[in-house]
């Protein structure tokens, strides 16, 4: 069968939507996104990262292995120690006729521009087919089907560095017969809500929207510069918006994965939750747009970074509500 | 497509971006409708925060939405793609 190449938003979950899609599951890229609580948040300040950084979703790999768990897919799974190995194992599973993700460094996808390219180790891409020493990929990010020379595939998936890939690849190994997806999507649903309300450390969830908020005040005194502090700035608009998160940090993906689910399991509450993460999706974009504005400008005095911690403030109080409010529901749904 | 409604619609845009972003140097007019609206050496040459202004106006001024950056890419490529889309999913 034809694999059916589709744009996405967010590289993992639009993979593993391909992927379940051509083994005859049919399930749209928000609904991975949901069941496999995608949604997150996390604030990090550590002395591994060169300045304090922030996740508006769960870990990578969590989208698959949440949906293994939650709608019961099966996935063969293989990460390799020897390179040899794990090209002749994706070789070897093309021949089959069978399309296979694989982890890759986004820095090695060439056939995009040359400037939305950096050492990510953690894209996620689908080689359908090899022919010659040219391999066709699938990738989320290409209108098109696109071609990738063996040693940019292989630098790729054997690049080193943290979350680096060791050859990982996945492949779909069974899809079930009857699949309880009021189950799936509410307990994908507590999951979520749990993370974000429920979890005590101080940087996670809405807690961790909380420290970011207070933070932000004090990044001047962690920047070089006003460059350096600007381009640190302007990352809060790349991080909630360019990287693949379907705009608003992936809040815009929920909303359509709590409506897609109000349709599926005929539930107006969820259409209710669904329009009210979409509103606090809009507000996270205005400070998308308030930090690459200021951060532009260099208009970054300290009565800006109060009026953009307050507005992070204001997100981490209406994700708190939202949140808790979504945690009991599902608790009354289960 | 309505012809006459869809210029006016189109002019409307042009309107619409240079005031949002405060062009001031250049008339609606000297923008086609086909030209590319991103990058160095285009009438307008916006980047990507200027697109997200356009997103946010487009919103509150249509009701329709852009979400995702694989979907504005396209939208946004020119005043007659905007438009387009704008007459396919207005609510506004």
């Amino acid at each position: 069968m034809t694999f059916q190449h589709k744009m996405a938003a967010h590289c993992e979950s639009g993979t593993v939507a391909a992927l379940l899609n051509h083994a005859g599951l049919t399930i749209s890229e928000p609904l991975v996104f949901g069941i496999s609580a995608g949604i997150f948040f996390g604030y990090f300040e550590s002395k591994k990262f060169p300045f304090p950084t922030f996740v508006v979703r769960n870990r990578p790999g969590q989208m698959r292995t949440g949906i293994t768990r939650r709608i019961g897919v099966r996935f063969n799974e293989k990460r390799f120690r020897n390179p040899e190995k794990g090209e002749r194992e994706l070789n070897r599973l093309l021949s089959m006729g069978i399309p296979v993700a694989c982890q890759t460094d986004f820095f090695y996808m060439n056939y995009l521009p040359g400037h939305v390219r950096v050492h990510i180790n953690v894209h996620f891409i689908t080689i359908v087919e090899k022919r010659g020493d040219v391999y066709i990929v699938s990738d989320c990010y290409s209108p098109t089907l696109a071609e990738l020379e063996r040693d940019s595939l292989m630098k790729a998936r054997f690049a080193g560095g943290s979350f680096s890939p060791r050859g990982f690849l996945f492949y779909p190994k069974s899809i079930p017969h009857i699949i309880d997806y009021h189950t799936a999507v509410w307990k994908g649903i507590k999951s979520a809500a749990f993370n974000m309300v429920k979890l005590p450390m101080p940087f996670l969830g809405v807690r961790g929207i909380r420290l970011f908020a207070k933070k932000v005040i004090d990044w001047p005194k962690l920047s070089r510069d006003v460059d350096h502090l600007s381009h640190e700035i302007m990352k809060i608009n790349i991080f909630l918006e360019d990287q693949g998160t379907g705009g608003a940090g992936f809040r815009f993906m929920y909303a359509t994965f709590l409506r897609e689910a109000s349709e599926l399991l005929i539930d107006p509450d969820l259409l209710e939750m669904s329009k009210r993460i979409m509103e606090i999706g809009d507000r996270w974009r205005e400070i998308s747009l308030f930090a690459a504005r200021i951060g532009k400008r260099r208009d970054l005095g300290p009565e800006r970074l109060k009026e953009l911690s307050e507005l992070i403030h204001a997100r981490a109080d209406a994700e708190e509500l939202f949140f808790s409010d979504l945690l009991k529901l599902s608790k009354t749904k289960l | 497509m309505n012809t006459i409604l869809n210029d006016g619609l189109k002019k409307e845009i042009k309107l619409l971006i240079m005031e949002v972003l405060n062009i001031n140097d250049v008339k609606p007019d000297e923008v086609g409708n086909d030209d590319s609206l991103f990058g160095e050496g285009n009438t307008l040459g916006l980047d990507s925060i200027d697109a997200l202004e356009i997103v946010m106006a487009l919103q509150e001024k249509y009701g329709v939405r852009i979400d995702d950056k694989n979907q504005s890419r396209f939208i946004l490529k020119s005043i007659t793609t905007i438009a387009e889309f704008i007459e396919k999913n207005r609510t506004l």
